[in-house]
């Protein structure tokens, strides 16, 4: 069995644990159910309307810059485990920055459109 | 070189022991942190925390752990079923997977692998999608918007987190090339997280001395990752009542509440790994030197929690993308100059 099985059985006992541990006060605990106890909770008064409705555009926006930066922050981790071969000398840093000066144009351009100030 | 439980054991064995074992030092680590939690808060405000039941309140947490497995499960109208039965399970898997790939000692590890530190931020995003589908599925205002809150801060602090990890990778390969223990070369991966142990032991230096910036975004990012004070405002609770989890009564919460703990642990031990030596550390064995210097970490998050303010929202993105990631790809260009000069 490699490792990555192993991880991978964690993951599958990871999530038989919660779900016993989801369904086990099923047996423990009381089932009362009066006019309001299911109700979405609303600090007292009564569920004005669904919560699924038009949101801040602002997050949308972060969730963009992200995706951009964060695919491209990863392909980074194979550069870094071979920077210090001899053979590939300044040339490594060189290219490491010309990404990382790409990469942080994004940041500036995020910047300059107000993503990054909160703008409304 | 540490060598790993399936080298040892039968593969059926060798799990179930991994399992019995993660699951027996992540429940522990819940119940001694919710303790010292009141207790430290208790202290910073001159209070007595939990004293009643046991001594000094010490069973306290056994006591609530009782009362939540005994509470009713309310599923309110209108939630999206699947995804509100399935967030706390998708929320608590992975804490569990990622646990095991800690390195807590030289000797015999669960699990070596190559890849272990991309391995843990991916679990770690798991969360990310948990807390989502909890907060989407319970079609409860406060829910949603704690969620969305929480997702946005978590993928913008995440990559701070990452880049500053990347200056502490670069600097293990650049040292760990051609190192020898006892008498046999070693082919150090810089993402392997026994190796970055390794490499800090054999140089018997602890990477904070070289990397004090990446250390401090490092933790300040895994405080935001756990949604801990000053960056709690997914579940701001004078504002959003809990956040994300509002409506998971009983045990629903209690695994919400035990992942949010154990990622606190796990992002304590990460740290311990990346900056501070691992299990590195002289006569005491290596397990205890290393959950001494995780359990150190999280004293000083539970110190932060209760000694700063929460941010604003706007406050807190801003600071993510116009200070902290600006200086962690500044951080890892002059890292990588560094080495090459060097």
């Amino acid at each position: 069995m490699s490792e990555y099985t192993q991880l991978l059985l964690f993951v599958g006992l990871g999530v038989v644990f919660g779900a016993i541990a989801l369904v086990a006060p099923l047996f423990l605990s009381p089932r009362y159910k009066g006019r309001e106890t299911e109700d979405t909770y609303e600090c007292g008064v009564d569920t004005i309307g669904s919560a699924w409705i038009r949101f801040g555009v602002s997050f949308y926006l972060f969730a963009l810059v992200f995706v951009a930066f964060e695919v491209d922050i990863l392909y980074l981790f194979p550069v870094a485990l071979v920077f210090d071969e001899p053979a590939f000398g300044w040339r490594a840093f060189v290219e490491i920055a010309i990404f990382l000066v790409i990469l942080s144009l994004a940041i500036v351009y995020a910047w300059r459109k107000g993503v990054i100030r909160w703008k409304k | 070189m540490p060598s790993t439980l399936l080298d040892h054991l039968h593969p059926i064995l060798a799990v179930l022991i991994a399992i019995s074992g993660i699951m027996a030092v992540l429940s522990f680590n819940v119940m001694f942190c919710i303790y010292a939690e009141r207790k430290v808060s208790a202290w910073i405000q001159r209070r007595m925390g939990p004293m009643e039941v046991g001594y000094h309140g010490t069973l306290q947490t056994f006591a609530d752990m009782l009362k939540l497995l005994s509470k009713q499960l309310i599923t309110p109208k209108g939630v999206d079923k699947p995804i509100y039965h399935l967030a706390p399970i998708v929320v608590f898997a992975p804490v569990v997977a990622a646990a095991s790939l800690i390195p807590f000692w030289g000797g015999v590890l669960i699990s070596n692998i190559d890849i272990g530190l991309v391995l843990v931020f991916m679990f770690g995003g798991f969360a990310v999608m948990g807390i989502f589908m909890a907060g989407w599925g319970s079609n409860n205002k406060y829910a949603l918007l704690g969620a969305m809150r929480s997702v946005a801060q978590n993928i913008s602090y995440e990559i701070p987190l990452i880049l500053s990890a990347l200056s502490v990778v670069l600097m293990v390969g650049a040292m760990g090339r051609g190192l020898v223990i006892d008498g046999q070369a070693v082919k150090i991966t810089g993402t392997n997280l026994a190796h970055i142990v390794l490499v800090q032991q054999h140089a018997d230096i602890w990477f904070i001395v070289y990397q004090p910036v990446a250390a401090l975004i490092f933790f300040i990012a895994t405080l935001a990752e756990t949604n801990r004070t000053p960056f709690d405002i997914p579940e701001a609770e004078s504002e959003l009542v809990a956040g994300f989890h509002t409506e998971y009564s009983g045990m629903r919460f209690a695994i919400f509440f035990f992942a949010e703990f154990s990622n606190m642990f796990i992002g304590a031990m990460v740290a311990t790994v990346l900056f501070f030596g691992g299990w590195d550390g002289p006569i005491l064995p290596g397990p205890i030197w290393f959950f001494l210097k995780t359990y150190i970490l999280i004293f000083v998050m539970m110190w932060v929690r209760w000694t700063y303010p929460r941010l604003r929202f706007d406050q807190l993105m801003t600071l993510c993308w116009s200070v902290f990631i600006p200086i962690s790809i500044l951080n890892l260009l002059v890292t990588a100059f560094v080495i090459k000069a060097s």
